[in-house]
């Protein structure tokens, strides 16, 4: 059956290794930056300037972590995009430089820093060296809002929690379609030109699916803080906001009641799905769920057209338009539109992790937790003797914090998830044309993404979501 | 090897009409049968013959020949032939045409010339650009009579058996090679 | 749903595009070049010849025997059919009698080889789609069992110089056989899974159906043959129509498109006409008799009787013919090859005019076109 067993081996021991570079050095310079550093610094010295030089390096510390964390993470979604796909079309894929391809992307990395830098004649050479840079910027400070919400709002990262975090990203993840539309006019290319110019009518038709989807979840959760959102899905998967957003809640409380055997179990029903009416509650119910559901697949849906990722990738159709928009660039600036556009689909992943799949929360429901912890005596044992081992390093050094530990790691399982799901849909789907492209995105989605809104805000006008 | 042996084949003798060269007959177009390509009609008409011929062999119902597989060009050193071989999607016989375009006859040997079919059959477009380019027949009226495999640029006709091929710089028993 | 692009009043400019020749999705080096109004297609004018090789030239200056070593070149993807169409003319001149066992393997080799260039075809055509690094590569794994089975019977994977004139090069051993069978036997399966993975995929049927249909009445005053025009309707399959070689012995049916004869129906021909050749090969090896394998001695000064014939196969691609005007002396006074992909890739500015930029590459596709086959 599973033929090329060997090879999916090959692939998770590879993507684990990587995980761990990348993590490992992302919290390496964050706990450099953010511990360590101010430490030091308050110990050598107790005057005021170095105090403030203390707190600097603490705010400093977010935008280390996304600087180291951007091109290794591109790095990493390269090679995972290259073997994975290898394994969906019974190849190899990249698997001589360093042990078993691990450092494939490195050297590609490497290469590109090295290639010669190409600016063609008749090209206008400003706009070409300021296309890749607009591309790019926008996936740093766009993603500056989610590593609150990523690290569960660890105190460090805290300054990054803002109160209107969603806003803000969208409002970044408009940006690069303007480096795109420059870099094809600039590169005094026709192929360029018109990768572009589908660019912005791709970009401009798929955002409008894509905000309302967002809207809907907002709205759901009455907050555009990303943290608050993430924080409102704890518990379990039945609190997600892809199922109703909330519309589980009562549902989650009152297993959880039956399971701890307390009393109320009936009136914590009661409270949330008041019988009186239960035809109605059921319909708004199943209307919640449905339509948060098909946000879901919008958002991933128009998300994948922003990103310029197949099926939707017309701007950098490579059968028509030899490669769009990026046709002329060649080393470092072709290495950053590369950069930019894998970490726009890591950033894309995260938003509907974070939105839909419950961000850094556990998945495993709570009554099913206390279920375990009842009935099976040793796993509440080993873990207490674990956490007893690890307090001096959580407790003194700081090193680990169990909170923003275990977020990231449910951050990285689903986000990369995520990421493989568009890699399999990248091996499975051919292209759209442009006309179908547009007739999709305004025909379909956004009356589509309008009518789940209009469901959602009626349906959560019947049920009770915040008891 | 520039010069290749011009042992022409025997020149054939006349035959009797056949099937296709009796229509022609029929409708007024005198032609000469010659011996057969692997047994099937091969006739000779005239150089004013040829639009009508073809146009009536693609279009009558009677014969049907709407399939023109190829137009070949063949120089026999003293006169240039142009080929036209017919064949039917809708039946299985098959007719193959010889124009013979004697060099003497025209004022420059460098080409000869030649009604085109290509206004009334799209297939012979194609085929005539590429045995202009190769062998050096000038096809008349046709609407786009450019080089089609050799560059633009390029002399002479290659499939001529007078044709001086151009000093081959990478052959190295040439003795202008740059080897 | 289809939306109408041409009925905008808007005034804009003509772009001239020049596509190729060095460009991912042309097949190697044809050059197109397109005069665009916006997306839309106003004008397209093939330049072909950047492959020319003079393939007519060397044929008449090189000896018989070091030409049909050459010929595979003519069509790299079925060198199998040109050795065969060359072999063919020569022998129908000549007149030499080819025994039985010669037949059926060359039937067996050219059905092979039929399966092995439409395998290609169908991973370009997909990748033409955008399928970029998706299925294009399953069809590549049965393509190398192919080619691993020919270069175990002809020495060399596309190059065959397999087929000679008089017969074929050499006796396979047994063993080879029973690879062909495991190979037909397994086949179809291959065949389901690619239909599963495209034939049903929502989106190929959107990009496939309804484009660039070939009419029949445009189809055959550009005279083009083969899975192309069997797409539009036209059942002209010279292995039916005049039969060659040992195919009127064997039992096949000749697939035709279902449709007006658009992208779709050329591609279901083609994936049709895999299943019949499966079937085909295993016809050849049940009926595959004991005997001499040439008629013909295969000596160096290898000479044929004076005379001219044409003569002309079924290609995966359409109508090979070979025209060949012999003196009688070793070398052929005329080689003249009629290629189908030269004479179906006139047929393309008629599709392409009116259609959007991402239609190009669909309609290429579809009518199979293979350069050196084109330029030879």
């Amino acid at each position: 059956m599973l033929a090329n067993s060997a090879e999916l081996f090959k692939f998770t021991r590879l993507t684990l290794i990587w995980l761990t570079l990348i993590f490992g050095s992302v919290w390496g310079a964050c706990f450099i930056v953010g511990v360590l550093l101010p430490t030091l610094l308050l110990r050598a010295c107790d005057n005021e300037i170095f105090a403030l030089l203390a707190q600097i390096c603490q705010y400093l510390t977010p935008l280390i972590a996304i600087l180291v964390f951007i091109p290794i993470n591109a790095m990493f979604m390269v090679l995972v995009e290259r073997r994975g796909l290898a394994l969906f079309t019974v190849r190899m894929g990249p698997n001589r430089v360093g042990p078993d391809g691990l450092l494939q992307t490195a050297a590609d990395a490497v290469k590109l820093l090295f290639k010669e830098d190409i600016i063609p004649t008749g090209a206008d050479a400003w706009l070409f060296t300021l296309a890749p840079i607009i591309f790019f910027a926008p996936s740093i400070f766009g993603s500056i809002p989610l590593l609150a919400a990523i690290t569960g709002n660890n105190d460090l990262f805290a300054i990054t929690n803002l109160p209107t975090g969603i806003f803000f990203i969208i409002a970044a993840s408009s940006v690069p379609v303007v480096g795109i539309v420059m870099g094809g006019w600039a590169s005094n290319n026709k192929y360029s030109l018109v990768g572009g110019l589908r660019s912005a009518a791709q970009a401009i038709s798929y955002e409008i699916p894509l905000v309302l989807s967002l809207v809907t979840i907002c709205y759901l959760n009455q907050s555009l803080n990303v943290v608050e959102i993430a924080s409102r899905q704890t518990g379990g998967f039945l609190n997600w906001n892809i199922f109703g957003g909330g519309a589980l809640n009562g549902l989650d409380k009152y297993l959880n009641a039956l399971i701890n055997g307390s009393s109320n179990a009936n009136d914590i029903l009661q409270a949330y799905y008041p019988s009186n009416q239960w035809i109605l509650t059921v319909i708004a119910i199943a209307g919640l769920v449905v339509s948060t559901i098909i946000a879901f697949f919008m958002y991933i849906t128009a998300a994948c057209a922003e990103v310029n990722r197949i099926p939707f990738d017309l701007p950098e159709a490579e059968s028509e338009l030899v490669s769009g928009y990026n046709t002329e660039y060649s080393g470092i600036k072709f290495a950053i539109f590369f950069l930019a556009e894998f970490t726009n689909l890591f950033i894309v992943s995260s938003i509907a992790t974070i939105m839909f799949l419950g961000a850094g929360n556990n998945p495993i429901p709570q009554f099913l937790i206390d279920y375990l912890f009842k009935n099976v005596t040793f796993i509440p044992q080993t873990i207490n003797a674990i956490t007893q081992a690890l307090s001096p390093l959580i407790n003194q050094i700081h090193l680990i914090n169990p909170i923003t530990f275990w977020s990231v790691v449910w951050m990285i399982v689903k986000t990369y998830s995520l990421v493989f799901f568009a890699v399999l849909v990248r091996g499975t789907l051919p292209r759209f044309k442009i006309d179908q492209l547009m007739d999709f995105g305004w025909k379909r989605l956004i009356p589509l993404s309008l009518l789940v809104f209009f469901i959602v805000i009626f349906a959560k006008g019947v049920i009770n979501t915040n008891v | 090897m520039s010069q290749t042996d011009t042992n022409k084949p025997n020149e054939t003798k006349e035959m009797e009409l056949g099937k296709f060269g009796k229509f022609l007959k029929d409708n007024g177009i005198d032609s000469t049968r010659k011996d057969d390509s692997i047994n099937v009609e091969t006739i000779v008409i005239s150089v004013k013959d040829l639009e009508p011929a073809l146009r009536l062999l693609k279009t009558s119902s009677e014969t049907k020949l709407n399939m023109l597989l190829t137009i070949s060009g063949v120089d026999y050193t003293d006169r240039i032939d142009s080929i036209y071989h017919l064949w039917s999607y809708d039946h299985n016989d098959a007719l193959v045409i010889k124009v013979e375009l004697p060099k003497q006859s025209q004022a420059n040997t460098d080409t000869v010339n030649l009604t085109s079919i290509a206004n009334f059959w799209s297939a012979a477009n194609w085929h005539e650009r590429e045995t202009y380019d190769l062998v050096g027949i000038r096809y008349l009226r046709h609407p786009y009579l450019r080089r089609i495999l050799n560059p633009w640029d390029w002399e002479g006709h290659p499939l001529r058996r007078d044709y001086k091929q151009l000093v081959d710089a990478l052959n190295d028993k040439n003795p202008h090679s740059f080897r | 749903m289809s939306t109408n692009l041409e009925t905008t009043n808007l005034k804009t400019d003509e772009m001239i595009i020049n596509m190729g020749p060095q460009h991912p999705a042309t097949h190697g080096v044809l050059r197109l070049i397109l005069k665009l109004d916006g997306e839309i297609v106003r004008h397209v004018e093939p330049v072909i010849g950047h492959l020319h090789r003079a393939q007519e030239w060397q044929g008449q200056n090189r000896t018989l025997f070091q030409y049909q070593a050459l010929i595979d070149r003519v069509d790299y993807l079925s060198g199998m059919f040109t050795s065969l169409a060359f072999a063919h003319a020569c022998e129908q001149i000549d007149g030499c009698q080819i025994p039985p066992r010669a037949q059926y393997l060359r039937a067996l080799v050219c059905e092979m080889n039929r399966i092995s260039s439409h395998l290609l075809w169908l991973g370009t055509f997909l990748i033409d789609l955008g399928a970029l690094f998706g299925f294009p590569f399953y069809p590549f794994r049965e393509r190398e069992k192919l080619l691993d089975l020919f270069e175990e019977i002809a020495g060399q994977r596309m190059m065959f110089n397999y087929i000679r004139i008089g017969g074929v090069q050499r006796d396979p051993k047994p063993s080879w056989f029973e690879k062909v069978r495991k190979f037909t036997a397994e086949f179809p399966d291959r065949i389901d899974e690619y239909e599963a993975i495209v034939t049903q995929n929502p989106i190929v049927l959107k990009r496939t159906k309804g484009v660039g249909i070939l009419d029949k009445s445009v189809a055959m005053d550009y005279g083009v043959t083969g899975p192309s025009i069997r797409g539009s309707g036209i059942n002209y399959d010279l292995r039916k129509t005049r039969p060659y070689g040992i195919y009127p012995e064997l039992n096949f049916e000749i697939p035709l498109g279902q449709n007006q004869g658009d992208t779709w129906d050329r591609y279901m021909c083609r994936i049709l006409e895999m299943r019949q050749s499966n079937n085909l090969i295993n016809q050849c090896l049940d009926k595959m008799p004991e005997g001499e394998i040439s008629g013909k001695k295969q000596i160096a000064g290898l000479r044929i009787k004076a005379g001219e014939g044409f003569s002309a196969i079924e290609s995966p691609r359409g109508v090979l013919g070979c025209y060949v005007i012999s003196n009688g002396s070793d070398k052929a006074y005329r080689i003249r090859w009629r290629n189908p992909s030269f004479c179906n890739l006139a047929v393309l500015p008629s599709l392409l005019i009116g259609r959007p930029i991402s239609d190009i590459m669909a309609i290429f596709g579809s009518i199979d076109v293979i350069l050196p086959d084109v330029d030879r």
